[in-house]
């Protein structure tokens, strides 16, 4: 049995922590607090420190799931939690004044300590906030030299936050095959291999 | 991050600008006292050795919700306190008490400094700013029935 860890980032409201809880199989850890900084947010209580969450994966390795506080402020924690993570699902909200931006600050923060191409893009609340749009997300992603899978999710859905897992999994997958001939494959990608949640 | 404290009411900014300076003088070896928000926010600080009080608000924020996490998981009831014990300083954090714990207060210190002596200097300070930001509170919510 081994443990894969993987990171929920994104701006303050985009739903890490309902993703977390959304899927995970023990009463998540978190550190939510009173919010007083409405114009970032009217939501009543923030993450300052993370989240934390397990789901059994069907060949009986577990993932950890951590998140990580959304402020610009917190970004002291944000390569803390990253250290030793296989991949970053990038949470996004449509609804806040420029989602684009707010993309191009998380895949540079984690640019570095994640491998290339093990980010999964999700943006939420496309249904009221339809622009932009997902091919506009497409658009800037390659516009930064990248190719990563872009979806609409609703965090509050454990099927759409699974299937983010399982479209993660397939582009760190797909990426490990064109780079099948350096050999040394990535311990966990071994594990991953074949691994879906349950 | 270079706005502070962008609604508090100034009443109550300046009295806890003077809790802080206070704080600051009766603290020996004191290096620095910050409050902040709970959420990370900077409020009020004074900072002698360079480091960003902006930085401090948010770790602090981090630091005392990580400690009443922990707290609360390893069951062994509400943190008070957290301290960092560094070579070169001390640094002690804990949630401002009152009736709706908004903010957080810590204390930074040379080495030379009593940690029993830090810890009651900013537990009194705590206390006061609660009682202060409580008594504010009172007025505000009078002056709010008053006026509807």
């Amino acid at each position: 049995m081994s443990e894969i860890k993987l990171l929920f980032a994104g701006p303050m409201g985009a739903g890490k922590t309902t993703a977390i809880r959304a899927i995970s199989q023990i009463e998540p850890i978190n550190t939510e607090v009173a919010n007083t900084d409405f114009s970032e947010s009217g939501k009543a209580e923030t993450t300052v420190a993370l989240d934390y969450g397990e789901l059994a994966l069907d060949n009986g390795h577990t993932l950890r799931l951590y998140g990580s506080p959304g402020q610009r402020r917190f970004e002291f924690m944000w390569p803390l939690l990253a250290e030793g993570a296989l991949g970053v699902v990038v949470l996004l909200d449509n609804s806040r004044p420029d989602p684009l931006a707010d993309m191009n600050l998380f895949l540079d923060a984690f640019s570095r300590q994640i491998g290339a191409g093990r980010v999964v893009v999700a943006v939420g609340r496309l249904d009221s906030h339809p622009q932009p749009g997902l091919d506009d997300y497409a658009a800037a992603i390659a516009a930064r030299g990248e190719f990563l899978p872009v979806l609409e999710v609703d965090v509050r859905h454990r099927a759409d936050v699974t299937g983010l897992l399982d479209v993660l999994f397939d582009q760190i997958e797909s990426q490990s095959t064109e780079t099948a001939a350096d050999a040394n494959e990535d311990e966990w990608l071994q594990l991953i291999r074949h691994a879906r949640p349950q | 991050m270079n706005q502070i404290s962008r609604h508090l009411p100034p009443s109550l900014k300046s009295a806890i600008d003077e809790a802080v300076h206070a704080l600051h003088q009766r603290v020996p070896a004191a290096i620095g006292c910050v409050v902040a928000t709970v959420d990370g926010r900077l409020v009020s600080q004074v900072v002698d050795n360079g480091a960003d009080p902006q930085r401090i608000a948010a770790m602090i924020g981090s630091m005392v919700a990580l400690g009443e996490t922990i707290g609360r998981e390893v069951r062994i009831d509400r943190s008070e306190y957290v301290v960092v014990n560094a070579l070169n300083g001390i640094l002690l954090a804990q949630r401002v008490p009152g009736r709706r714990a908004l903010f957080v207060v810590s204390t930074l210190a040379r080495t030379t400094t009593n940690l029993g002596l830090l810890l009651h200097e900013t537990r009194t300070t705590a206390a006061a700013i609660g009682e202060t930001v409580d008594a504010w509170l009172d007025h505000y919510q009078a002056a709010t029935a008053a006026a509807s």
